[in-house]
C-alpha cells in the first residue's frame, strides 16, 4: 500500500527564483524545450536575498513539500552580495527546520546562472525526485500537530 | 469596490495554443466560485505582441475600464515592457498589470498537454489573486544636473572629459598631482607601431587644457560626496592647502584614478638598492623620454641588459596584461640605441592578446634578443639566479636590470571607494557593477569606473572605456530631462521599525539611513534598487519591498499549493 501511495505522490514544490539569473535560466530551459517536472511552481523575486525566513516557513506551513531557492552564482549577484546573504539565511533556516521536525532536505538553495538552462532542468528534476522519495510534507498530515 | 480584471491569453502562434488547451483554461477560470465577486473578462488572442494584438489590447482596456490586467503569455523578460507601454497609453497603472509566463514555464517544458493546461491554470489563478493585492505605484521624476566630475587626469580621465565636452557637457576634471597625463604622458613611444608620444598623448593634453567646457583642478582630491545619480553634491580639497575647498553639484562621477606599479621592495626575491642599476619599466620610459637613451648610473652605455617580466605576478594573483607588450617595446628601444647591447628577456608566459602584438613579437624574434622562459627567478643587485623550464639552475650577471612590476590600484583607492560608497574587488581595483554585462558601471548608479582604476588596462583599452562611459552618460543624463528612479523600492514601516539598523549594514547601495529623531531606518528611494535584501534581513518585518510584498507573494504561493 505504502509503495503505491509514494508512486502516486506528486510533490508540490515552490521555486523562489531570482529575476536575473535563475529566472532567466528557467526561460532558457523553456526555450530549449527541456522536459521539466510540473511539480515546480515558480515565484519570481528580484533577488534571492529578498526571501525572508518567514516566507519560507509560511510556505512550508502552507503545505509545500519542497522549496527551491535559486539565484546567481557567488560573485555574480546583480545586486553585488545578495546571494551571500541568501546563503546565510538558508544555513540558519536549515537549523530551524530541524527543530520543527521538517526534514531540512526539503529546502534547497542552488546557484543557477542565466546560461544554465540545462542545469536548471536537472536541479528541478532531481529535487522533485528527492522530495518524491521523502514523501508528503508531514504538516499536511493531521498527526503532525 | 468592484474589481474588473481583464485576463488575456496569448496563443503565441502555435507556441502556446498547441501545447495547452486554451478553451479549457477559459472555461475553468470562468467557473471558479471564489471569483464570483470579481468581474472577469477572459479572452484569447493569436499574438498579443503583434501590431494587431497591441491595438486589440489597448482598445479592450479602454472599453472595459479594467481595474487590473493579467496577461498569460511569454516570459516577462520578453514582453512585460511591451504590455507596460500599452498600460501607460490607457488609464491603467502598469503596476496593476501582471504577466504570467505560461510559455517558458508550461507550454515549452511540460510534454503532457493536460498537465501543461493544469499548470497554466494554476499560474493564472496565482496572478489573478496577486493583481488584486498590487498597488498602483507612481513613477517619481527628479530634476537632474547634467554636469560631470572626473576623478583622475590620466589618459582615461582625459578621454572621458573630452568625449563629454565634445557634446558641450560641463566637466570638472580633478588631478591630485600638478600635471595632467598620468603615466602615459611619461612614455617615449606608443605601441604597437612605435608612434611618437607627442603626437598622441600630448595632443590630447593640449585639447583638454584648451577646452572651454572642461574645468581643471590640479593638486586636488575628493573630500566628500553625497547624493545619487543626477544629484551629487561634492566637496573638493586642495592637496597642499586643505582649507582650500570647492563645492560642486554634478549628476555623475567618473573614477579614473589609475594604477601604480607594485613596490618591488615588498618582494624578497628582488633585492637591490638605489645604487644598483635596477630600474622599473616606468623609470626607463622617463629616462628615454628625457635623454633619448638608456644609460647606467655611471653615465656609460650598458652592454648587457636583462628585462624581467611578471614581477609580483604570483604574489598579486593576476596578470597585469600590458607588461609583456611594453617590455618588448623597451627591448626595441634598446636595440635601436645600439646593436652591441646584449638583451635577455626573462618571462614565464607571454601575454600578447591584441591583434597587432604578434607582428611586433615576430619582428623582435628575428633580432638578437634572447628570450628565456623561466620557472622562478631571484635577483640580488645586478646578479640573476633563475630556474629554466628544464629545471636547471643558472646564474648570470648583467650591467642593468629592467623590471616589469605588477600593476595595482593607485594609492588612495580604498579611501575613494569609501567616500563614494563603491567597492573594490579582491585584487584591490574598483569593482564593476557586473563584470560582463555592465563593466564600466559600479554598484552605485551614476558612478562609473574607467581605465586602470578598474583593472590592468593599456592606453587603447582605457580610451575605449572612456568613450563608453562618455556615451553612457550622454544618453542617461540629458540636460533638462528628469530622472526616473526605480519604483519597486523598499519602504520602512515606521510603526514596526525597532531601530536595530540591521538593514543599514546589508544594503549594498547605502540607500538606507537612520533617522535619529524618529529612531527608525529610512529608505532613500532615489538610491534603492529594489533587491529586497533589507526586507529579508529585517527581524521586525518592518520593511516592505514594493511590488514584491509578502501578501503579493503569498497569493501566488497559495495557488501553487492548492
Amino acid at each position: 500500500m505504502g509503495e503505491v501511495k509514494i508512486n502516486n505522490f506528486k510533490p508540490k514544490i515552490v521555486g523562489y527564483l531570482c529575476n536575473w539569473c535563475t529566472y532567466a535560466a528557467a526561460d532558457l530551459a523553456g526555450a530549449s524545450r527541456l522536459d521539466i517536472k510540473p511539480s515546480i511552481n515558480v515565484i519570481r523575486v528580484m533577488c534571492s536575498s529578498r526571501i525572508d525566513q518567514n516566507l519560507i516557513l509560511t510556505t512550508f506551513f502552507g503545505g509545500a513539500d519542497g522549496i527551491l531557492i535559486a539565484g546567481c552564482h557567488p560573485g555574480d549577484c546583480h545586486y553585488d552580495k545578495g546571494n551571500y546573504y541568501a546563503r546565510r539565511r538558508y544555513a540558519l533556516l536549515k537549523k530551524v527546520l530541524e527543530t520543527l521536525k521538517l526534514d531540512p532536505e526539503r529546502l534547497q538553495l542552488s546557484w543557477i546562472s542565466a546560461a544554465e538552462g540545462k542545469r536548471y532542468a536537472t536541479v528541478v528534476n532531481e529535487f522533485t525526485e528527492r522530495i518524491r522519495k521523502l514523501g508528503p510534507n508531514p504538516i499536511n498530515n493531521n498527526s503532525y500537530f | 469596490m468592484g474589481e474588473k480584471i481583464g485576463i488575456y491569453i496569448c496563443e503565441c502562434g502555435p507556441n502556446i495554443a498547441n501545447k495547452v488547451y486554451i478553451d479549457k483554461i477559459i472555461e475553468k477560470i470562468s467557473s471558479i466560485e471564489a471569483y464570483k465577486n470579481k468581474e472577469l473578462v477572459i479572452k484569447n488572442h493569436k499574438l498579443l505582441c503583434s501590431i494587431d494584438g497591441k491595438k486589440f489590447l489597448e482598445e479592450e482596456i479602454k472599453q472595459n475600464e479594467f481595474t487590473h490586467l493579467v496577461i498569460a503569455a511569454c516570459s516577462p523578460k520578453d514582453h512585460e515592457s511591451t504590455f507596460i507601454n500599452i498600460c501607460k497609453k490607457t488609464h491603467l497603472n502598469p503596476y496593476l498589470f501582471r504577466i504570467v509566463n505560461i510559455r517558458e514555464q508550461c507550454a515549452w517544458i511540460i510534454s503532457d498537454r493536460d498537465e501543461a493546461t493544469e499548470k497554466a491554470i494554476q499560474y493564472i489563478r496565482g496572478s489573478i489573486n496577486r493583481v488584486s493585492y498590487q498597488s498602483p505605484l507612481e513613477e517619481k521624476k527628479l530634476d537632474s544636473n547634467p554636469d560631470v566630475l572626473v576623478i583622475g587626469g590620466g589618459i582615461a580621465g582625459i578621454e572621458t572629459a573630452l568625449s563629454l565636452a565634445s557634446k558641450k557637457r560641463k566637466v570638472y576634471l580633478i588631478e591630485k598631482t600638478s600635471k595632467l597625463g598620468g603615466k602615459s604622458a611619461k612614455f617615449r613611444k606608443l605601441l604597437p607601431r612605435q608612434n611618437c608620444n607627442t603626437d598622441v598623448i600630448q595632443k590630447k593634453l593640449l585639447d583638454v587644457e584648451e577646452n572651454n567646457h572642461i574645468q581643471i583642478f590640479k593638486e586636488t582630491e575628493l573630500e566628500k560626496a553625497i547624493g545619487f545619480f543626477g544629484n551629487f553634491e561634492v566637496i573638493l580639497k586642495n592637496v597642499k592647502d586643505n582649507n582650500l575647498k570647492t563645492e560642486l553639484r554634478v549628476g555623475a562621477i567618473i573614477v579614473a584614478s589609475g594604477f601604480k606599479q607594485l613596490n618591488t621592495s615588498e618582494l624578497p626575491k628582488y633585492e637591490y638598492t638605489q645604487d644598483d642599476d635596477v630600474y622599473t619599466s616606468l623609470e626607463i620610459e622617463e629616462m628615454c623620454s628625457q635623454n633619448g637613451k638608456v644609460l647606467l648610473k655611471s653615465g656609460e652605455e650598458p652592454r648587457s641588459i636583462a628585462l624581467i617580466h611578471c614581477v609580483g605576478r604570483e604574489e598579486k594573483g593576476y596578470c597585469s596584461q600590458i607588461c609583456c607588450n611594453y617590455m618588448l617595446k623597451i627591448a626595441q628601444y634598446l636595440e635601436q640605441q645600439s646593436s652591441d647591447i646584449k638583451i635577455k628577456e626573462f618571462y614565464r608566459d607571454l601575454c600578447l592578446p591584441n591583434k597587432d602584438d604578434q607582428f611586433f613579437l615576430e619582428n623582435l624574434q628575428n633580432s638578437a634578443i634572447d628570450f628565456i622562459r623561466i620557472k622562478d627567478i631571484e635577483i640580488k643587485g645586478n646578479k640573476i639566479k633563475y630556474i629554466g623550464t628544464d629545471d636547471t639552475k643558472k646564474e648570470i650577471e648583467v650591467d642593468m636590470l629592467i623590471l616589469a612590476p605588477a600593476m595595482e590600484a593607485e594609492d588612495g583607492a580604498t579611501e575613494l571607494a569609501e567616500l563614494l560608497n563603491i567597492q573594490l574587488d579582491e585584487t584591490g581595483f574598483f569593482q564593476e557593477a557586473h563584470q560582463k554585462l555592465n563593466p564600466i558601471a559600479t554598484s552605485t548608479d551614476g558612478i562609473f569606473i574607467v581605465g586602470a582604476a578598474r583593472g590592468p588596462s593599456g592606453i587603447s583599452e582605457s580610451i575605449l572605456q572612456a568613450q563608453a562611459v562618455g556615451g553612457e552618460i550622454l544618453t542617461q543624463l540629458i540636460p533638462g530631462e528628469k530622472i526616473v528612479p526605480e519604483v519597486k523600492v523598499s519602504e520602512v514601516l515606521e510603526a514596526l521599525c525597532k531601530g536595530c539598523q540591521t538593514c543599514l549594514n546589508v544594503c549594498t547601495y547605502g540607500a538606507i539611513y537612520f533617522d535619529e529623531d524618529r529612531g527608525i531606518s529610512v529608505v532613500n528611494e532615489a538610491i534603492c534598487r529594489g533587491c529586497g535584501n533589507c526586507m529579508g534581513s529585517c527581524p521586525s518585518g518592518a520593511i516592505r519591498s514594493k511590488h514584491f510584498t509578502n501578501p503579493q507573494l503569498y497569493q501566488e504561493m497559495v495557488e501553487a499549493l492548492r
